[in-house]
């Protein structure tokens, strides 16, 4: 098995002088700094001879301090070896400019879209930084600098400006306005690039050719993004995707709140896996402490987070079925009333039913309720079984098989290669599990399938959510035999103030791979948060699976990615 | 074939209408059965809350302020500043309760809220408080705040007269504010003392 060591060694010998300050912070944790002229070449040596073939997203930092920004590239394998390579690429703030990686992985592109519209660092040789996440009318402000005023700028009074509307409000405008224009005062030159409807209509070639919109409000998903295609007749030529509809800037915001405030933010990324948010997020906080959890703790977690999969499959198959309708309206009453037993099961612990805020740094807010278990002995065999009876009767629906079956097929490599996350992935029969590959808690003692798939059309990816529920059903059941009495927090207080340090900790969400990367300065609040969520990485893939598929397929596709917008958006 | 999956297709929703699951909820006649742990509209205990103001401090959303209230304990609370939570920002988190140091903030299972204007969410101590005494106890405390009340008012006079000639054998924090104990003289239904 490959380490982090190893891969430190291999990357030494064939780029003497590249690699700077690196750490080798455990076996699956590599952090070095790169050369920013090599760094294209060092990627393309980490996937070609490493297999370092998971190209996980890359965040930006800027450290004012230094006068510099930094891109950290995320590299990762798809189940060959554990190891996360966490390299950083460092630029002049005055103008900064790095090499682009969308060459080497498709994926790569949103990522380095979103660096650049928050940090104006600019890509060399990406084809497309259009803003992705912001209004126009930000661009150019560079919100996530550290030296952003704030929207509007009303320090400075010069890029903000006031117009009084006729019903007597005021309104806050950054463009230039005319006069500016006229006058020459306008402060800054903005970027100039096709917007997103000129963009997506240079691309109609002939006039049997239309655009359809679906969104920002659809039935699809829960929660706003514009999917729209161009039709040939029947068929999808191409998806163009708009994003940035509840943008909430959590990374942001997470930068001036305290690190306990910030664990009620990780909770509204995405209501439906909070507790995944959760702890993602402490236990990177937790690293970089280095805070034992107690072991009771760990599985009071576990529970909790397995508990917070099942609804959320329950509610994410339910939901698309209703898509799919004809079939689907039964079992998404059948699914929403399961559901409903397993939340009060969660709320029995935390006490909400979708907004937890209860993982703690060290620990959990509350102890398992006394009459937990035996509830949950009345519960689970009921769900298992409820289960059981959904994967037959989807099986033997011949409406459903007609409508699911090969269609949106994604096979195992391009799957990889688009960097699509949990179940969608698993469908498609790539063994991608985090609580595998990067174990956390209590999961290396726990008994489990990785559940995989074999074809990756979306009846393969609502069947692999299906028996994620039994496998997440066989976990708890595991843990509530295991667990043992005792603390619940750590012993000593934990302290308001985080060292300096920086951590990067991944957990399965319900919808696949979530990592955050956190930095921080040695204050009471993160220097940075980077949430690497799951579902951002799903939205992506949705365009190129989408292409050649008959319309009606495309709600069935989509939909089958069990999406959340607001967490793509954060 | 066809026909055994027919007639399961008959059986499932017998199998479920007979499962006994609970499918309805007669919401507004019957409120559902909430655990204990429920965070829910809070509960403040008014005699033994310290002011400390930590719970303002860690609200993510500065939905607390300190304001005067009568009716909490001013030997603990010298100030007598109480929490008042606007709920049209509270994100029912919790951390405030966590914070508390002497636990007297807690998160109760009410959770139902109404009103006609953004005010009527925005909930004083005397909403929220959530301890309350028996007639007999408030008697009690009312006449306990006396004595202490009169005790101080005897060593203040006696003070004045003469410097050090008799000490009132009074309590800890009857040497401060003398004037808000007057307060929690009121038909106090908190308590004054514990
Ligand atoms: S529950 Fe959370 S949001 Fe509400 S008052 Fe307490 S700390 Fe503030
Ligand atoms: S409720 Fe608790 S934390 Fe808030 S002021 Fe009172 S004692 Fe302090």
């Amino acid at each position: 098995m490959t380490t982090a060591s190893e891969v430190l060694s291999s990357l030494q010998s064939a780029f003497p002088g590249a690699i700077k300050d690196p750490r080798v912070e455990s076996d699956a944790r590599l952090w070095a700094t790169v050369d920013p002229k090599r760094i294209y070449d060092v990627c393309k040596y980490l996937t070609d001879k490493l297999n370092f073939d998971h190209y996980s997203g890359s965040a930006g930092v800027d450290w004012i301090a230094n006068n510099e920004m930094e891109v950290v590239e995320i590299m990762a394998s798809h189940g060959a070896h554990p190891v996360v390579a966490m390299l950083k690429v460092r630029t002049p703030r005055d103008n900064p400019s790095i090499k682009s990686l969308t060459g080497l992985y498709w994926n790569a592109d949103w990522y380095e879209r979103e660096i650049w519209e928050m940090f104006g660092i600019n890509f060399e040789n990406h084809s497309g930084l259009y803003p992705l996440l912001l209004s126009d009318e930000l661009m150019g402000v560079w919100p996530w600098r550290k030296d952003f005023k704030g929207y509007p700028d009303l320090t400075t009074g010069q890029r903000a400006v006031a117009l009084p509307t006729a019903n007597g409000y005021t309104e806050f405008r950054i463009p230039p306005t005319p006069a500016e224009i006229e006058a020459g005062t306008v402060p800054k030159e903005r970027p100039k690039y096709p917007s997103f409807r000129e963009r997506e209509e240079a691309e109609i070639k002939s006039d049997s050719e239309m655009i359809m919109h679906l969104g920002p409000q659809h039935a699809m998903v829960p929660g706003p993004f514009l999917l729209d295609i161009l039709v040939e007749g029947e068929r999808v030529r191409k998806g163009f995707l708009d994003v940035g509809y509840i943008h909430k800037g959590i990374e942001k915001i997470m930068e001036n709140r305290t690190w306990l405030q910030g664990i009620t933010y990780t909770d509204r990324m995405c209501y439906v896996a909070s507790l995944s948010n959760n702890e993602c997020y402490c236990g990177a906080v937790e690293k970089i402490l280095g805070l034992e959890v107690p072991e009771r703790a760990q599985y009071i977690r576990v529970i909790v987070e397995e508990l917070s999969r099942i609804q959320s499959h329950l509610i994410g198959t339910g939901e698309f079925l209703t898509l799919i309708a004809g079939v689907g309206y039964a079992p998404w009453q059948y699914m929403i009333i399961d559901r409903e037993h397993v939340i009060s099961l969660i709320e029995s612990v935390t006490g909400a039913r979708l907004t937890h805020s209860f993982v703690r740094f060290g620990g959990v807010r509350n102890d398992l309720p006394d009459d937990f278990a035996e509830k949950c002995k009345i519960t689970l065999p009921y769900i298992k079984s409820r289960i059981n009876e959904f994967i037959e009767l989807f099986a033997q629906d011949p409406i459903y098989d007609l409508r699911m079956k090969d269609v949106g097929v994604l096979p195992a490599e391009t799957a990889k290669e688009v960097g699509i996350a949990g179940p969608a992935l698993r469908a498609s029969g790539v063994s991608y599990d985090m609580r595998v590959e990067d174990p956390i808690l209590v999961y290396p003692d726990l008994d489990f399938k990785v559940i995989t798939g074999t074809k990756g059309d979306c009846a393969d990816r609502i069947d692999v959510r299906l028996r994620e529920i039994l496998e997440s059903i066989y976990i708890i059941e595991q843990c509530l035999d295991r667990i043992p009495s005792g603390p619940i927090k750590p012993e000593a207080k934990v302290p308001k103030k985080v060292p300096a340090g920086e951590a990067y900790y991944r957990v399965e969400d319900p919808r696949g791979e979530m990592g955050m990367y956190v930095i921080s300065d040695g204050g009471d609040k993160p220097y940075r948060v980077k949430v690497r969520g799951p579902f951002y990485a799903t939205l992506q893939t949705l365009p190129p699976l989408l292409e050649g598929v008959y319309v009606a397929d495309v709600v069935a596709i989509a939909g089958s990615m069990d999406g959340c917008p607001s967490e793509a958006d954060r | 074939m066809l026909k055994k999956k027919m007639i399961k297709n008959f059986t499932w929703p017998l199998k479920v209408a007979t499962h006994g699951v609970e499918s309805t909820r007669l919401y507004p006649e019957v409120m559902m059965e909430l655990p204990a742990a429920e965070r829910g509209i809070h509960e403040l205990d008014a005699t033994t809350c310290i002011g400390c103001g930590s719970c303002a401090r860690v609200c993510p959303n500065s939905c607390i302020e300190m304001v005067p209230y009568k009716y909490g304990n001013p030997l603990k609370n010298k100030k007598m500043q109480f929490p008042q939570i606007d709920y049209g920002r509270c994100m029912f988190c919790g951390l405030c309760v966590d914070e508390c140091p002497v636990e007297c903030l807690k998160m109760g299972k009410n959770v139902v809220m109404t009103g006609w204007e953004r005010e009527d969410i925005v909930k004083g101590p005397g909403d929220i408080a959530a301890r309350k005494h028996s007639a007999k106890e408030v008697a009690e405390f009312e006449a306990e705040a006396k004595r202490i009340a009169a005790e101080k008012a005897a060593a203040k006079k006696a003070a004045a007269k003469e410097g050090a000639a008799k000490k009132a054998p009074a309590k800890a924090a009857g040497e401060k504010a003398p004037k808000k104990a007057e307060g929690a003289n009121d038909k106090s239904k908190n308590g004054g003392a514990s």
